[in-house]
């Protein structure tokens, strides 16, 4: 680690303005960026702690219906939370890392930071949620951009995001057998509007939609109408743990467990 | 009740779930330095020029060292226990022509060239780690890189780089055991020839409390270092102070109370150790060490990786008739050990009878870490060998495997047997232990569970092996016995070194029962040159083997002592003393103390006759010769989702056979330890390199180690067929667990997949190559 300050905001307003110093950095849950800066791989100036701000920490249901999670929510808390309400998401943030993870690491860092194989950004896309920070909303549909990258701009702080509230959902996870992230990850959501299948962990441009299945699954939500279906292997990772085919054969089997187990 | 054989609960536990165990960083020094080290970026370069100015100007430093620095100061190369044919209880490995096996000096910072990635050039002594860390990254070293090579195979072709000017061609070793020509006729003649070749992965031990050292200047003039290895506080003082050039009466190794695993690759002198003792000299201040878990990865001791081909001929009806093997072991880039090599070699043919054997062992170099002994070197590697051997043999000649094992494997009225290649093993009941584990692990009901399983979709595999090891170690071992009085306890100080299998409680047991003590009343006390005079650690499954030995010499003399002089105090004749329960008697008589009372009047008492003066102790010391023989069978079921390639470990059983049970709780423990790495080399732990050399595992984020979620409730149980040679019985026990599983795991998995024409499938069998096997075998 190289030296930096520290800085604990208790307000929003304060973390923003805080963040508008040079060589200033969010930090989150620290999940991803204490192991960076062990490694001497990030040399912020200014580490801007967003763990002391309540006002982005909780969950509650808007006149919507839609489930809003505040950006610095610990994944333990959604786990415990929401089995009721939206059980697929309880599910998928009971399995990130293990209860030291969970209890740190925040929904707002996992979707700020979009590691590719992270569970969040399936979820979020396939949820059609709204994420919403310091400065605006964005549809998780325009919200991310590739391995690593967002929209969100420098400084700019996830405060919220909402999940619309779907009739049926499922999130498989294939974790990958070191690091326990998605070697792929598939969140299958049915909405009145039509299913969503978001994949994560498998592309070389992080978490993407798998429209294919979608149009199948809107017509007919079964395992049954995916058969044939394939993923292509094109643009899929290729790593140690897992070939592009191989990646590519696992999005159709979790796609199909997926629907199966959502009903 | 007798002590030995009871499940005593471990003494240490309690300290160490409260968080009060003593680990090698766990001291504060005042006015203490913290090294950092500068490592070669690349696996195969030459040093051109290094550049240490910058470094030394920045604030906080205390000294930069460079190899030259050390080379100046008279610091030499780390003298690593290579061995030799002439030595030790193993089979003499020599090379064909008669030479020796290869030694290569291995500087603890380099000097001009880096032969693996990550090995040490420049040292930083400062004020702080960060401070030391600013330095660092700023020693400028300039490299000249060369063609690298990670695999030993490929070290031996024609063309590969070359590590060492005076090793020709990588090959450190070249032998050959057992009869080539007798070996080539029965093969020729065989009904059934099998063959089997494989890689065998290399692994790497991810201690869970990283290597840590510190070393400071005694007010006499002595530098003291505080860090623990397998082969105890006597070898690593004899082997630190030769580096740094310095008679051992100048160095004391003090190892800290508790070690977070070792396994084997803490076994070898660490570069580190030798560095810090000497800036620790140099600038008069103490100096810490603490490896971080990246440096840990690229830069610790490394095991296995070894290749295999074996051959195996059987007549029409399954009897093995002969057995040729080549094993060609990666020692990487310095001649740290040849002991895996040698240790598996020996026992190619497991434990069945095979008349006639042929095996070559090659040690090759190449740009990786060292290679060393790792739970039970060499033997796990040669049982996968034989017992994946047997199991291909089975299914492609048309035998069950079970009865194919049990029709050629040594009969207990066999024993000594003497193997082809010349190793005698010295008794047990292998067949029992065999019929035991596939009772224990319901193979009478194997067909129906197969069934269920693929009901739910999945498949089933079962795997079963035998194994036997052929341990031994430094053979020579130190007890001694004294009774404190003051105390009232017994201190018992032996050259072992416990790194987390309990000794503290099982030799308390061994001790206590001999004297009459309560366990708690006998303590154990190890690792410090300054009361350690002889002895060899712990490590090939010798601290109980050789501890038991001498702590039974030096108790027995206690007791002497202790009737000579209640004798003396009490005016009667050593003869007429009997000792039981902790108390002597005068026979026919009222006349009775406690062992501590008695060493607290003859402490008081001015009348003792010269001899018998002071505290009551003795000492055991002696020299073992020879391999002791573990042996048991364990089955590894698994259930393999064909879709996916994923599996799960349903099933889990081992049966062990230690001769003699000590303490069962603890060996059952260290039996589940043993599955849980036996088991992870098999189907988690692969460590790889890319074509330049550099690791690809360097994190536990891509290096797949075991935990506890991965495993179903273990099934363990122990043999007790006492061993013949050891005076008490014992056998080596804590690597069952390990030797066997690579094989139980990879002929499930074989078993498994055969209905899809499925092989073989190579260490780790991860789910990914599990489904690549299905999808080839679909077309």
């Amino acid at each position: 680690m190289y030296a930096f300050e520290i800085e604990r905001p208790t307000s929003l307003s304060d973390a923003v303005s805080a963040l508008k110093a040079e060589g200033a950095q969010a930090l989150g849950g620290g999940q991803t960026l204490i192991p960076s800066l062990k490694a001497r791989l990030a040399m912020p100036e200014v580490l801007v702690s967003l763990s002391a701000i309540d006002e982005i920490k909780g969950i509650c249901t808007d006149d919507e219906g839609r489930i809003c999670i505040g950006g610095g929510t610990p994944h333990g808390r959604v786990a415990a939370e929401l089995k009721d309400s939206y059980p697929a998401l309880a599910s998928l943030a009971a399995r990130i890392g293990d209860p030291a993870v969970r209890n740190r690491g925040t929904i707002g860092g996992s979707l700020a930071n979009n590691d590719p194989s992270a569970c969040w950004p399936a979820a979020a896309l396939a949820s059609d949620a709204v994420i919403k920070t310091d400065r605006r909303e964005i549809a998780a549909d325009d919200f991310f951009a590739g391995l690593f990258e967002t929209v969100l701009e420098e400084g700019e702080i996830v405060t919220e995001v909402r999940f619309p509230v779907p009739q049926a959902a499922n999130y498989q996870k294939f974790a990958q057998p070191a690091s326990r992230f998605a070697l792929v990850g598939v969140f299958v959501a049915k909405y009145e509007a039509g299913v969503r299948v978001a994949v994560t962990g498998a592309s070389e441009s992080g978490v993407f939609r798998w429209t294919e299945a979608e149009e199948k699954l809107s017509s007919d939500f079964s395992a049954a109408a995916l058969e044939g279906l394939s993923h292509a292997a094109e643009g899929m990772i290729g790593d140690l743990h897992g070939t592009p085919a191989y990646r590519a054969h696992l999005i159709g089997v979790l796609t199909k467990r997926a629907v199966a187990a959502a009903g | 009740m007798t002590l030995i054989g009871t499940g005593v609960r471990r003494k240490e536990d309690l300290r160490l779930l409260r968080g009060q165990g003593d680990y090698a960083d766990d001291i504060h020094l005042p006015d203490a330095t913290w090294a950092v080290f500068a490592r070669a970026p690349y696996a195969h370069a030459r040093l051109v020029s290094i550049d240490v100015s910058a470094a030394r100007e920045m604030p906080g430093v205390v000294a930069v060292l460079t190899g030259a620095d050390l080379q100046a100061a008279g610091i030499g190369a780390i003298p690593h226990v290579v061995g030799s044919s002439l030595t030790g209880a193993d089979i003499a490995l020599k090379n064909r022509d008669g030479s020796e096996r290869a030694r290569t000096d291995h500087p603890p910072l380099i000097l001009d060239r880096s032969r693996f990635a990550g090995e040490p050039f420049a040292a930083v002594i400062a004020d702080s780690v960060a401070a030391a860390k600013d330095a660092a990254e700023l020693i400028e070293a300039e490299w000249e890189e060369l063609p690298a090579v990670t695999s030993a195979l490929a070290a031996l072709e024609d063309g590969a780089p070359q590590l060492w000017d005076h090793v020709p061609g990588n090959l450190a070793l070249e032998a050959e055991i057992g009869d080539e020509a007798a070996t080539d006729a029965a093969l020729a003649g065989a009904a059934h020839r099998v063959v089997f070749d494989s890689q065998i992965n290399r692994v790497t031990g991810v201690h869970m409390e990283p290597r840590s050292s510190a070393a400071w200047v005694e007010e006499d003039g002595r530098v003291t270092v505080r860090c623990s290895g397998g082969t105890g506080v006597v070898q690593m003082r004899e082997s630190i102070a030769q580096t740094l050039g310095l008679p051992v009466e100048r160095v004391r190794i003090v190892a800290p109370g508790d070690v977070g695993g070792n396994f084997g690759t803490r076994n070898a002198t660490y570069p580190e150790f030798v560095v810090i003792a000497h800036a620790a000299r140099q600038t008069g201040r103490p100096v810490k060490h603490l490896v971080e878990r990246s440096e840990a990865f690229s830069t610790d001791y490394q095991a296995r990786d070894l290749h295999v081909r074996v051959e195996l001929g059987m007549d029409e009806d399954g009897t093995f008739l002969a057995l040729k093997a080549v094993n060609t072991s990666n020692i990487g880039a310095h001649t740290a050990s040849y002991v895996p090599l040698n240790k598996g070699i020996q026992l190619m043919t497991g434990l069945y009878r095979v008349p006639v054997a042929h095996a070559t062992a090659r040690a090759v170099l190449t740009n990786t870490p060292p290679t060393i002994p790792y739970r039970s070197a060499g033997r796990p590697e040669a049982m996968y060998a034989i017992e994946r051997l047997v199991d291909l043999a089975a299914r492609e000649c048309g035998f069950d495997p079970i009865e194919l094992r049990r029709r050629n494997m040594i009969p207990r009225e066999a024993f000594p047997y003497t193997n082809p290649f010349g190793i005698t093993y010295d008794s047990g009941d292998h067949i029992a232990a065999m019929d035991r584990a596939l009772e224990l692990a319901d193979h009478a009901g194997l067909p129906a569970r197969r069934e269920k399983a693929r009901a739910r979709g999945k498949r089933l595999g079962f795997g079963f092996a035998n194994y036997i090891e052929g341990t031994g170690g430094i053979p020579r071992e130190r007890a001694e016995v004294t009774v404190i009085p003051g105390e009232r306890r017994v201190e018992v100080v032996l050259g072992t070194q416990d790194t987390g299998q309990g000794h503290r409680t099982a030799f308390a047991q061994l001790v206590a029962d001999w004297l009459g003590l309560e366990v708690d009343e006998v303590t154990i006390r190890t690792g410090d040159t300054d009361v350690v005079l002889a002895g060899g650690g712990s490590h090939s499954g010798r601290s109980l083997r050789f501890g038991s030995i001498v702590m039974d010499e030096a108790s027995r003399g206690v007791i002497a002592r202790a009737r000579a002089v209640f004798a003396a105090l009490n005016g009667a004749e050593a003869g007429d003393v009997e000792f039981s329960d902790g108390y002597l008697r005068l026979a026919d008589s009222n006349v009775v103390t406690h062992l501590f009372d008695l060493a607290g009047a003859a402490e008081a008492s001015d009348d003792l006759p010269e001899d018998l003066r002071g505290p009551i102790a003795a000492v055991g010391d002696k020299v073992t010769a020879g391999l002791a023989f573990p042996y048991g069978a364990a089955v590894c079921e698994l259930e393999i989702d064909p879709d996916t390639g994923a599996y799960e470990i349903v099933r889990y059983t081992s049966v062990d056979d230690v001769g003699r049970a000590l303490n069962p709780m603890i060996l059952h423990g260290q039996t589940h330890g043993g599955i849980a790495q036996g088991v992870g080399q098999a189907l988690f732990e692969g460590y790889a390199f890319d074509e330049m050399g550099q690791n690809v595992t360097g994190s536990l984020m891509d290096y797949q180690l075991p935990r506890a979620g991965d495993f179903p409730m273990f099934t363990t149980d122990l043999s007790e067929v006492p061993a013949t040679s050891h005076p008490m019985g014992f056998r080596p026990g804590g690597e069952g667990g390990t030797t066997p599983a690579l094989a139980t795991c990879t002929n499930a998995v074989a078993d498994a997949l055969a209905e899809y024409g499925v092989r073989h499938l190579e260490m780790p069998v991860t789910p990914l190559r599990i489904w690549q096997a299905i999808e080839e075998s679909r077309g």
